[in-house]
């Protein structure tokens, strides 16, 4: 016989439990986790209340450009979000269900009690961007200087009233 | 390797999107378990099959997106993970070699040839431990792992020339090491 058909004789299929292969992907994706994990690098997380969290979160990835963390949504026993992150930048929120931690969406308690700041790269485009998928424009684009250094900004409101402030920075 | 087509976006998009990365474990998972589990048992096998994809998830820059499968870097992966596993190997080899020889000395009742058998087995199982690494490993993914020796030079990133003259060195070794006086090969011993 042929030294590699002995070899072949030695092969022998190993029986493995039929959640291995669970289990390992379990480990994958605890190591996916902990690369996007939000809190990771992040010490201080906005957590905003929606009466309609699924709406909330289409309409901040359309309007705004949040992008939600897949891996962090959090779905109630009924199916819906309890709890989702969105990343933007170096910066992240979270949204979740009014009532929750007591909080109340603008939306049924008439009034907004802190706003949100973001950053961004480009806030004419951000703005247009907003505009389109139908954003509440609160206050319109404008400068502001406190020396040749400033800041081009607008506001706009999300479909609950929650407001939002967007920032670049700009040099006179 | 159905889908090993995308393989490679998969990987990239991943870059961006981490989560992306549990496509990959969802297409390959069994092949990569069977060939643990041939090489160092189910239990041990089991508790390394999520290892490789996690090593392989934090190496994901370093994919070559020009390969479309990504099944031979998991291999290799694996393959490296092996290395840890030597005693074990072993243990398992020489306990196949057992195994074989019985099953193969049943079928040849009553012949001579099942003597052969008994004895024979035991030491192919010797000579494939006493292969130096590269051999070893060259010879079991191209024996067990039924791969071409262009897919054993893929998971071993060698150029087919070196996996083609390991492979010819391991088959040298192991017909030296089975026959060693040249005879035949239980009596010469």
């Amino acid at each position: 016989m042929k030294p590699v058909d002995l070899a072949r004789k030695l092969r022998r299929e190993a029986a493995f439990e039929p959640a291995a292969l669970d289990r390992g992907k379990a480990v994958l994706m605890a190591a996916i986790r902990q690369e996007i994990e939000p809190t990771r690098g992040q010490t201080i997380v906005p957590q905003v209340p929606y009466k309609n969290v699924s709406a909330a979160l289409s309409f901040l990835e359309r309007a705004f450009g949040f992008r939600e963390i897949p891996t962090a949504r959090l779905v109630s026993a009924d199916g819906g979000i309890d709890h989702a992150m969105l990343g933007f930048g170096g910066g992240m929120i979270g949204i979740g269900p009014q009532g929750h931690h007591g909080t109340i969406s603008p939306k049924s308690g008439g009034i907004e009690s802190q706003y949100i700041s973001v950053y961004v790269d480009d806030v004419d485009a951000h703005y247009q961007r907003a505009v389109a998928a139908g954003a509440r424009i609160a206050n319109g684009l404008r400068n502001y200087f406190w020396s040749d250094e400033g800041h081009r900004t607008y506001e706009a409101l999300d479909p609950e009233g929650h407001l939002s402030r967007f920032h670049q920075q700009i040099r006179s | 390797m159905v889908n090993s087509r995308s393989d490679a976006e998969a990987i990239s998009r991943s870059l961006d999107q981490p989560e992306v990365f549990g496509l990959i474990y969802d297409r390959h998972p069994a092949t990569v378990l069977r060939f643990l589990g041939r090489r160092i048992g189910a239990e041990v096998a089991e508790g390394l099959i999520g290892e490789v994809f996690r090593i392989a998830f934090e190496r994901r820059k370093t994919f070559d997106a020009s390969r479309v499968s990504a099944l031979p870097w998991l291999y290799g992966i694996g393959s490296n993970l092996l290395l840890e596993h030597r005693r074990r190997e072993a243990r398992r080899l020489r306990a196949s070699a057992r195994m074989a020889a019985a099953s193969e000395a049943a079928d040849r009742r009553a012949s001579a040839g099942a003597l052969d058998a008994r004895l024979l087995f035991p030491r192919v199982a010797d000579a494939i431990e006493a292969l130096p690494d590269g051999e070893r490993e060259a010879l079991l993914l191209f024996a067990w792992e039924d791969l071409s020796c262009q897919g054993t030079a893929e998971v071993l990133e060698l150029p087919i020339g070196t996996v083609r003259s390991r492979l010819n060195r391991a088959r040298t070794h192991l017909r030296e090491l089975l026959d060693p006086g040249g005879k035949s090969r239980v009596r010469s011993r």
